[in-house]
């Protein structure tokens, strides 16, 4: 037997917060499509409905509409907010206490949220910050069959139970509707500086190797995004440097021994994650980041020799290629078919976006392994909560 | 549930083990077995069945295959120094990784390890130093725990306020599922698309599988470091400097508290480290990074110490002092356990905002309960280790500590906070967990295992009490999609 010397016998009150009318509204809709056999698409913003795979839906369940901070409480550096704010909204309210949430995916500013962790987006301030996993501390998501979880918590270090908020974090929604979720939030730095230095991959990633400085960003730009940025006309690595004066002032004097450096306005990230066309095709390939730049090499001249463009991050082993799409028709799609069909070869990749003829063709499905399949079972066994858009039954 | 083994296969079972791993692997007298009755938790005596200690990754999966085939219940333990229970095997057969100390590989290049679960914590740090390398999270038992349960428990460490827990470096598992299976969660080299089961796996207490090897993130020493001690006359100035600095946006890399009493219990033992004894709190506070500008942010820490009540504040001269700071800090709980024969290690967080208030409600408890709390924790992330010590034998001072647990457990629930911040749930904290969750929450964490675990045979009864899994798949809704 156990002898149970701590520990208590009474049974504590349940105090979690009541769900609120709109989530159970929401969860009552997804009950009745569970029950009815409704495909659901769920939907943020909308802007970047077109990425994933194609979905097979009956109807749309729209979270725009549920926005809003339910708790900010500065000296926590914490957040909690309802999945469909805008991403602009959070970071205006954020930054009137001088914090940021630094998560910079790529696409429009005012993407929500609930979107964000559900695609697990992130950019080029990944390499200092992580990714969607690193700041999400909780949320509330609705499951398949319309159960209200509650998952995670507010504080900054938690580990109570399995880990279900990992789990629903690049979900892509296919185990639950994310609606309230809490995130930590950084301090502004001090000084937040960037810098355009024309340069390699390979001299970029030897400097970042051996560089006593973490950048909060360090992105390596194709010469054609470069000169449509207007930041130079040759391969050039965007350096963020964040930090007290007199660091981020020693961490530039180091990256200007790289190349001839320049000072660019912080509203250059912004261009850049607002840069791509809306129907480009986007793929990210990946390896580890020794490997990052001879990735860079191959891929970067594949890709603006077909009229594209390509961005790295360099300490996270990513290069993001985004092709224009300039038709619809067979044609074009044979040629993309070409391209990508060569890319994905490179390195590990995760397409992000691709005309829907092509999706079943070129990328085999996602969460197909067992364990993944059992999990999808388990949350959603209908499959009524954005079918297609892993693969599975597309 | 599987059967206690106990009652099942047991005779036959140590034989055929043996013949997996060597006679001399396997242990089922009770005498043998008495060192692997309790974990690092307190109180708890738990006399597995049987112990069988697997040599190398193919016997481990031949183990846990016969185990499979058998639908014996086991439970993997490395170093069994959970301060949970989480290693606790009952009537299961304990699965000892602790001979799985293989470093695979150091890759300086990519800074990353490849390790055995069974590799001690400060030993993968100390081989990644020849390469100006370390593993950053650094649990206080460093010394002792391997990196099997520090996945398994998610662990944290003072240094894991700027560097982040074992989620945060863990790049990669290959995985032993219970029924034999040998699976890969995450990637290496290159993201790849589909659920994170590496997050869902890391934290989860042995009840989803055994991890065989783990590929972790090595950082690299920082150029500069400093180490800095305030001396505060009040508990409460201590935590509203603790609140300026993080409020500041400076992010060091630790910020370690310790109160009066856990002062004194450290000045008084042999890791004594020159703490000042009439200080009703320190703050340990590691700045590093870059070398320039760190001294600016030094002096801002100085300040903001000062301004909120700090008697003094000074800064380690040299490495010799530094690493004398940091053993008191990390002996801390050592040194208490020299104090009473008994000693219950609590872990739970706050939101930092509430740390004074926390702090005075957790001495309000103390003294209601006539108990004696030192506090020494993880101030930078709320992350609460009120300890008690307290002699096991008096059943009238066992029952107090008892209460001030629970209630300090609900003062930080109702502080917005929550049970654990890196000892894990294991069997201590099961009781508390339906106030922490709803049912359906409670439910869903049922329902996960239950893909990784169809048998619940991986360390059973842990974690989520096991009315929650009972009342979840009895829901229609669960039936309908035969969650099983
Ligand atoms: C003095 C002291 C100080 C401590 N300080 C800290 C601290 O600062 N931070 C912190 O986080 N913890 C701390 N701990 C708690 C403990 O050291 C950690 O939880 C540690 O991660 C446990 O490692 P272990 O090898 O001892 O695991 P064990 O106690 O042997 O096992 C713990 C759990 O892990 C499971 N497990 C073990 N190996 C595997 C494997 N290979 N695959 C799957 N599951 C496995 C077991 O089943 C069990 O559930 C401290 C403990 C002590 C005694």
């Amino acid at each position: 037997m156990v002898r149970r010397a701590i520990g208590t016998r009474r049974r504590c009150q349940l105090n979690a917060p009541p769900v609120s009318d709109v989530t159970a509204a929401l969860a009552e809709r997804v009950r009745h499509a569970h029950v009815t056999g409704t495909a659901l698409r769920i939907t943020g913003a909308g802007h970047w409905l077109d990425a994933g795979r194609p979905c097979r839906a009956d109807a749309s369940l729209p979270l725009a509409e549920h926005t809003g901070i339910v708790e900010y409480e500065p000296g926590d550096l914490t957040m909690t907010v309802r999945a469909g704010t805008p991403l602009d909204a959070l970071r205006a309210v954020a930054r009137g206490e001088g914090q940021w949430l630094p998560l910079d995916p790529f696409g429009h500013l005012g993407g929500t949220i609930g979107a964000t962790i559900a695609t697990a987006s992130s950019g080029p301030l990944s390499a200092a910050f992580g990714t969607p996993r690193d700041h999400v501390l909780g949320c509330e998501f609705i499951t398949g069959t319309g159960n209200v979880v509650r998952a995670g918590g507010r504080v900054v270090k938690n580990v109570a139970g399995f880990d279900l908020v990992r789990l629903v974090t690049g979900a892509w929604g296919t185990l639950g509707v994310l609606t309230e979720v809490s995130i930590r939030l950084r301090a502004l730095p001090e000084i937040d500086r960037t810098l355009a230095l024309e340069t390699t991959a390979g001299e970029a990633r030897r400097w970042l190797r051996a560089s006593a400085y973490t950048p909060l960003a360090a992105e390596m730009i194709s010469a054609r995004l470069a000169t449509d940025m207007g930041i130079g006309s040759r391969d050039t690595l965007l350096l963020r440097l964040g930090g007290n004066r007199a660091l981020v002032h020693a961490a530039a004097e180091s990256a200007s021994a790289l190349a001839g450096s320049r000072d660019v306005d912080t509203t250059v990230w912004d261009t850049l994650r607002t840069r791509e066309p809306a129907d480009a095709a986007v793929v990210r390939l990946s390896t580890s980041s020794s490997q990052v730049a001879a990735l860079w090499d191959r891929v970067a001249s594949i890709v603006e020799r077909a009229g594209g463009h390509a961005h790295a991050t360099l300490q996270r082993g990513i290069v993001r290629c985004m092709l224009p799409v300039q038709s619809d028709d067979a044609e074009e799609h044979a040629r993309l078919r070409g391209i990508v069909g060569a890319l994905l070869t490179l390195g590990s990749s995760v397409v992000e976006r691709l005309p829907s003829s092509l999706w079943a063709k070129m990328v085999p499905p996602a969460a197909s392994d067992a364990l993944s399949i059992g999990v999808r079972r388990a949350f959603d066994p209908g499959h009524v909560l954005n079918p297609g858009i892993l693969g599975e039954l597309a | 549930m599987p059967t206690d083994v106990a009652q099942h296969a047991a005779p036959d079972l140590a034989s055929r083990l043996a013949a997996l791993v060597g006679e001399r692997r396997v242990l089922a007298r009770p005498s043998e077995l008495r060192s692997y009755e309790s974990d690092g938790l307190p109180g708890y005596h738990a006399r597995p069945a049987l112990a069988v200690f697997p040599g190398t990754r193919d016997e481990t999966i031949a183990v846990v295959r016969l185990l499979a085939e058998l639908d014996a219940p086991f439970v993997a333990r490395g170093a069994g120094t959970g301060l949970s229970g989480g290693a606790l095997a009952e009537g299961s057969v304990l699965l000892g990784l602790h001979r799985l100390t293989r470093i695979l590989s150091i890759d300086a290049d990519d800074a990353r390890a490849v390790v055995e679960p069974g590799v001690v914590n400060a030993t993968l740090s100390r081989a990644a130093a020849a390469f100006g390398l370390h593993y950053a999270p650094d649990p206080s038992s460093q010394t002792a725990c391997t990196i099997g349960g520090n996945v398994a428990e998610n662990a944290g460490g003072p240094h894991c306020l700027k560097y982040g827990v074992t989620l945060n470096h863990v790049l990669a598992i290959t995985v032993l599922l219970p029924s034999g299976e040998v699976v890969t969660l995450g990637s290496a080299d290159g993201e790849r698309d589909g659920y994170d089961l590496l997050g869902a796996f890391i934290g989860s207490e042995g009840c989803f599988g055994v991890a065989l090897d783990v590929t972790v993130r090595l950082a690299r020493a920082p150029q500069a470091v400093r180490t800095l001690l305030a001396d505060f006359s009040s508990v409460n100035s201590a935590a509203h400097a603790v609140s300026s600095i993080i409020a500041s946006g400076i992010i060091p890399a630790a910020m370690e508290m310790m109160d009066g009493p856990t002062i004194q219990a450290v000045e008084a033992s042999i890791y004594a480290a020159g703490y000042p004894v009439d200080a009703a709190a320190i703050l340990l506070i590691e700045l590093d990074g870059a070398a320039a500008g760190i001294d600016d942010d030094a002096a801002r820490v100085d300040a903001f110490c000062r301004d909120a009540g700090a008697r003094g504040v000074r800064i380690a001269a040299a490495p010799a002092e530094r690493a004398r700071l940091w053993q008191g800090r990390k002996k801390a709980f050592g040194a208490m356990g020299r104090i009473a024969p008994n000693l219950v290690v609590q872990d739970a967080v706050v939101p930092r905002t509430k740390l004074p208030a926390i702090l005075a409600e957790i001495q309000r408890i103390a003294e209601l309960h006539r108990v004696l709390v030192c506090n020494v924790f993880h101030a930078g992330d709320g992350n609460l280790h009120p300890n008690i010590g307290y002699d096991a034998t008096s059943a009238d001072e066992t029952e107090r500590v008892h209460r001030a647990m629970a209630a300090i457990m609900q003062a930080c629930i109702d502080a917005g906070g929550t049970i654990t911040g890196e000892h894990g749930i294991g069997l201590d904290k099961l009781p508390y967990m339906d106030a922490l969750f709803t049912p359906a929450t409670l439910g869903a964490m049922c329902a996960l295992r239950e893909v990784f675990d169809p048998g619940r045979r991986s360390n059973p009864g842990k974690v989520v009490p096991v009315h929650s899994c009972r009342e979840w798949f009895a829901a229609p809704s669960a039936r309908a999609g035969g969650a099983s």
